[in-house]
């Protein structure tokens, strides 16, 4: 028996599963004779830790991993882009390697720069570009780059081409499954896992012309339907790799997370700036400005943030943080003062928000690294962190930089699926089974420390 | 590991040596030794430069990850 991964980033349970499903083929007929759900992420439900979740059945707080950075330690705004040299954690493949399991590993994040493995691996959208060493072993990009000499680990975002740039995430995505397929097809495996990061770049950009709950709803007919036909391209290259899978694969169609329309940004600095928390020496910046271009008083400061999907608020702690003005003692009192006002925040028209705030020794029995002190999903998660400043108002109703469709959500989704097995059953599940679920399916009963459960049926596949 | 000898025994499959033998035959290679080592070496040196990513690296990812509004 094989077991096949297929990663959709950011594919999301109600599009898959209902609003989509008559123009998906492949998935709707996987999904109604597997078993599928939804699959709640980690927490924070973010590309970067939730993949390598995933491929190791680990927290984010065993792996240290919070995010798209990592702060580093102790400093104000030092960071570093995860690589594949920080995760401590074996990978399923690195287990199943030492069975004499072969692997092809596409593009599952962080994974640069390539690690050894028996098998092959081409690295994720965190590579910096081709002419780096993307893959394992080395001569695979020679053979990437004659065959497909397009592909692309990533597209760049700018917003006044917003419009054109679907059609680059549509060629990315193409030339990705179509590498995946030649790979699965030619080349001896085991165990493959592919990633595929489209769908997520198409859910932040385009998100306003399939949701009509949005209060960014355009009701443009060409938009939705390149979405759609997006998404069709998708299903039809999971049916081609569906055909180059032997019968007695075992696939897995699987989300990291989910995504859900965009309210707006809310300006997370000027806020503690306004609360007395974070101080400036110059006066009101200009729109924009991040935090590493301004002069700050840190000896005046209590905290600042980073933004994003959820916001980091870091506490300036005396003897932790260079100019650290919080007395150890003060900071569980300060932490609860804080958490306390966050959770206040309302809407920009007084409605109450559903915001949850969190330390990390709340949700991870261990914590790796250097996290935050706070975790925010403000008004949950339906609104996103801008960490820069300089507006007039806190509410920004487009992103401060980048998309600004759609957020993340929790839930993701999965499919267990294996030819000729007629299951039809829907178990909600959670991220924490995949990795147990992939040893399981190859017997492996040591579990090395990973605390999940394989996925609820799934000797239904075996 | 501490030793003295100045080469060591690994084990490869024997239908994986017939193919090399057949394979060096012709060339520079004078046996399977020499070229497995060769081609072990030039992995091995190509893995070494791979430490992480140097700061211009490091900006490339950055810029597009600000891009697609992960960062601030």
């Amino acid at each position: 028996m094989k077991v096949a991964v297929i990663g959709l980033d950011c594919a999301a349970p109600d599009l898959i599963f209902n609003k989509l499903k008559g123009e998906l083929p492949n998935l709707s007929m996987m999904a109604s004779r597997g078993i599928s759900g939804k699959l709640r992420s980690c927490d924070p439900p973010i590309t970067v830790p939730a993949w390598m979740v995933m491929a190791t059945g680990r927290t984010p707080g065993e792996l240290g991993l919070y995010g798209f950075r990592s702060r580093i330690p102790n400093s104000y705004n030092g960071i570093k882009i995860p690589t594949s040299q920080d995760i401590k954690f074996e990978t399923v493949w690195e287990i199943l390697g030492r069975r004499n399991k072969r692997s092809i590993i596409i593009a599952v994040p962080p994974s640069y720069p390539p690690k050894p493995l028996p098998g092959l691996l081409v690295t994720d959208f965190l590579t910096p570009d081709k002419d780096k060493e993307f893959t394992y072993p080395p001569g695979l990009k020679n053979e990437i780059m004659k065959d497909f000499p397009d592909y692309q680990f990533d597209v760049k975002f700018r917003k006044p081409e917003k419009r054109k740039i679907i059609e680059e995430i549509y060629r990315m995505t193409d030339t990705r499954f179509r590498m995946a397929e030649k790979m699965a097809m030619e080349k001896e495996w085991d165990f493959f896992f592919m990633v595929e990061i489209g769908i997520d770049r198409i859910h932040h950009s385009f998100w306003r012309y399939i949701d009509e709950s949005s209060h960014l709803y355009e009701d443009d007919p060409e938009m939705r339907e390149k979405f759609i036909s997006y998404f069709r391209m998708v299903d039809s290259h999971i049916g081609k790799l569906l055909d180059c899978f032997d019968d007695d694969t075992v696939v897995l169609v699987v989300s990291d997370h989910g995504a859900k329309s965009m309210k707006g940004a809310f300006a997370i600095n000027q806020w503690l700036i306004k609360e007395g928390y974070l101080k400036l020496r110059s006066g009101f910046p200009k729109q924009g400005s991040s935090l590493d271009e301004l002069d700050i008083d840190w000896s005046g400061s209590k905290a600042w943030a980073w933004g994003g999907y959820y916001a980091r608020v870091f506490l300036n702690v005396k003897g932790r943080e260079p100019e650290g003005i919080i007395e150890r003692g003060k900071v569980r009192e300060e932490l609860d003062i804080l958490k306390k006002k966050i959770k206040e925040i309302r809407g920009p028209n007084g409605e109450e928000w559903k915001t949850k705030v969190f330390e990390p020794e709340e949700v991870y029995k261990v914590v790796n690294g250097d996290r935050s002190d706070l975790f925010v999903y403000l008004d949950d998660l339906s609104w996103r962190a801008a960490g820069t400043l300089g507006y007039d108002s806190d509410y920004l109703l487009e992103n401060d930089t980048g998309p600004d469709d759609a957020v993340h959500d929790y839930d993701g989704i999965y499919i267990l699926y294996r030819k000729n097995r007629e299951i039809g059953r829907v178990i909600d599940s959670s991220i924490y089974r995949i990795a147990p679920t992939i040893l399981a399916l190859y017997k492996v009963r040591k579990m090395y420390g990973i605390q999940g459960k394989p996925l609820e049926g799934v000797e239904y596949v075996e | 590991m501490a030793t003295d000898k100045k080469y060591t025994t690994v084990s490869l499959p024997t239908p994986l040596f017939e193919k090399i033998q057949e394979k060096i035959k012709g060339t520079g290679f004078t046996s399977v030794s020499d070229y497995v080592t060769f081609v072990l070496r030039e992995i091995l040196a190509h893995g070494s430069d791979q430490e992480a990513f140097n700061s211009e690296d490091e900006k490339k990812v950055k810029d597009r990850l600000r891009s697609l509004g992960y960062l601030d």
